[in-house]
């Protein structure tokens, strides 16, 4: 076990030759209470196994949290409090799109090396701030994986739009439709909700009557297995179900056999893409009793680049800064390099795997390269 | 035509369980004058003991009522006679303080037990569904609806029929008369906050199969239940059965004619319309 361990350590390892401990104060900020808590506890772990094996290789971080409680002028005073109060030397987080994005701004002005480890939205990295980096694929990769995808698979015509009306599902939203138009599909419904409401029938109906080919969701956690109950319900019947990430990329979606199956999802992470990503996987199950969702590998391998990194240039944040911005690691996300091209500023390109439940087990489906499976398309009909 | 009426129809199903939660706060504001910021978090407390129910002893969620009903109304009891007993009197902002209080310690507790982890509960009948001449009714929420439907008239009847419910409305229309009249009213709030808890509780458990549950999902529904009950008229258990009903088909509704995501600003535009020509409620008098 111990060795497995070692071995594990050695594959997540990213450039740094063994040097003696080196002490660094690191900021994390994310929603450990409030609506996002849920998934807020999968960055938290990620972010505490990452201090761990920092650890490990003698870099002892002294992490400052900080609770956004979902809401983005919390999450700034949080930033300003890190910035000059506790003055850490870079910060991870925060986890929700609206309240990285309130965050960058402030990163920017008070010079303090952000890394962004799973917010979507577009901007944050479109502003020209040098400060900010993003370890994830930005929204238009999530619309464009998926529609690449069923367009590879068959020849739909129309495609309606439901998407929870926040920042992160807005900017998914919108992306797909750009995408879509470019593609040539016709875009029959768009329909933007406020989440959490229980009951979403009436609008699946209006789909429903448009007869779409295909169906593009975007939800955080629990409204996605609504959604999808709720389409049995009345009977919604697509080519094909495109669920955005976040909620569809869970593993409580997962195992709702009933609604899940055959369901199209986009994601960051998967644990079968790598040796050293099925490593930490393993260790993940055995040390929280689940498995890890992407957003727990984003924030890991986050804190991981920016533990060495600080480490590395002994806490100075112009330093940590331009060793972020030319450096390049690789770990359970496969490589992470941050770039600056078409309008995004250090930015990771990052290539999102489309994956199919079947019979309750995720598999991945798209790109060729990646798939272990072959797709199910067109979507069958409910049983 | 199918999707008015298909919207219509779900609007009804839910507000009918909406009407619940708010039946209990008008329930606790017309006795006591207490306005109860910890209704959602009473509701919530009700859908983690359906859960419980549901994964501990196999109970299915809308039979699980007759345990979770009893339940809530001790713990509702306690509540009244340990913590709101002592504000009867205060500043209406004390009262506030004291109740927004008690909920978040119920939802904070909550969250230390059983994490902040969405909990979903999957029973056999959790997705399926009525077809009836091109319209779809959803199987859980009808069984919610009609269960609703039960309760309230049940307690209709307690209230109109019994010597107790006589004498909690009594206690409701003027509390110094009522005790005057030889009624206990202290004993009246203790048994209108437990039947308060009681009912939100069970619409927790009503909506359980049909929604997701999580120590913050309180407040969504503590505001609903506010605008219901304010919409009927504070006090008046009819005004917050036709509260409830309204408030769901006009979401359902403006989900489908206006935008899915206008459609709470559509409640609350129509709530505002309403309060200013008729400020006391639909059903509500205007007390001097």
């Amino acid at each position: 076990m111990t060795k497995k361990l070692a071995m594990a350590v050695a594959a997540l390892a990213l450039a740094l030759p063994g040097t003696g401990s080196a002490q660094v104060k690191i900021g994390f900020i994310n929603s450990i209470t409030g609506p996002e808590a849920p998934i807020g506890e999968n960055l938290t772990n990620g972010v505490d196994m990452a201090v761990e094996d920092l650890k490990k290789q003698g870099v002892n971080v002294t992490l400052v949290k900080q609770d956004d409680t979902g809401k983005p002028q919390v999450a700034m005073s949080a930033m300003e409090q890190l910035a000059t109060g506790d003055e850490v030397a870079a910060v991870v987080g925060p986890y929700t799109s609206a309240t990285a994005n309130a965050v960058a701004k402030l990163a920017q002005q008070y010079k303090v090396p952000q890394v962004v480890p799973a917010a979507a939205k577009e901007e944050i990295t479109k502003q020209g701030y040098d400060w900010v980096f993003r370890l994830n694929a930005p929204a238009h990769q999530y619309a464009q994986s998926l529609i690449d995808a069923a367009l590879t698979f068959g020849k739909p015509k129309s495609i309606a739009f439901i998407y929870e009306s926040t920042d992160f599902g807005a900017s998914v939203a919108g992306a797909g439709k750009d995408y879509a138009q470019k593609k040539g599909l016709k875009i029959v419904a768009d329909e933007a909700y406020q989440k959490g409401a229980p009951d979403y029938r009436s609008t699946l109906t209006k789909i429903k009557a448009q007869n779409p080919d295909l169906v593009f969701m975007v939800s955080y956690v629990a409204d996605a297995i609504l959604l999808m109950r709720q389409s049995r319900e009345v009977g919604l019947k697509p080519q094909a179900f495109l669920g955005g990430g976040a909620g569809f990329d869970t593993a409580q979606f997962e195992g709702e056999k009933d609604i899940s199956n055959l369901v199209f999802s986009v994601t960051q992470w998967t644990p079968e893409s790598s040796k050293a990503a099925t490593a930490f996987a393993d260790r993940y199950k055995a040390k929280y009793g689940k498995k890890p969702t992407y957003h727990a590998a984003c924030a890991y391998a986050a804190m991981m680049v920016v533990g060495e990194t600080a480490a590395k240039n002994g806490g100075d944040r112009k330093k940590i800064r331009d060793a972020l911005a030319n450096g390049s690691w690789t770990g359970i996300m496969g490589k992470v390099d941050f770039e600056t091209y078409e309008g995004f500023t250090n930015q990771n390109k990052l290539v999102m795997p489309v994956i199919q439940y079947q019979g309750g087990k995720s598999e991945t489906v798209f790109p060729k390269e990646a798939a272990q499976k072959k797709a199910v398309y067109p979507f069958p009909g409910w049983k | 035509m199918i999707v008015f009426l298909q919207s219509v129809l779900s609007g009804l199903l839910v507000g009918g369980v909406y009407a619940l939660i708010g039946i209990g706060l008008t329930l606790i504001f017309g006795v006591m004058r207490v306005t109860n910021f910890a209704h959602g978090e009473l509701l919530m407390l009700g859908m983690y003991l359906a859960w419980l129910a549901f994964t501990g002893l196999h109970v299915d969620p809308f039979l699980s009522i007759v345990l979770v009903a009893p339940a809530m109304f001790l713990w509702g009891a306690f509540l009244q006679k340990s913590f709101v007993n002592r504000v009867l009197g205060a500043l209406p902002q004390n009262q506030i303080l004291l109740t927004i209080g008690l909920g978040l310690i119920m939802s904070n507790t909550v969250m230390l037990i059983f994490t902040s982890d969405y909990r979903i509960l999957t029973t056999t009948y959790s997705s399926s569904s009525y077809k009836l001449a091109g319209l779809s009714i959803s199987q859980p929420l009808l069984y919610a609806f009609l269960i609703t439907v039960a309760i309230t008239g049940a307690l209709y009847w307690f209230l109109l029929k019994t010597d107790t419910g006589q004498a909690i409305r009594a206690t409701a229309q003027d509390r110094d008369a009522a005790q005057l009249m030889g009624i206990n009213v202290r004993r009246m709030s203790v048994l209108a906050f437990g039947i308060g808890s009681a009912l939100a509780g069970t619409a927790g458990a009503l909506i359980s199969p049909t929604y997701y549950i999580f120590p913050q999902v309180g407040s969504t529904f503590t505001l609903k239940a506010f605008v219901i009950v304010v919409l009927g008229g504070m006090g008046s258990v009819v005004g917050a059965t036709l509260g409830g009903i309204i408030i769901g088909v006009a979401e359902s509704l403006s989900a489908v004619y206006i935008a899915s995501g206008l459609k709470e600003l559509v409640t609350f535009v129509l709530f505002l319309a309403l309060l200013l020509f008729k400020p006391a409620g639909l059903l509500g008098k205007t007390r001097a």
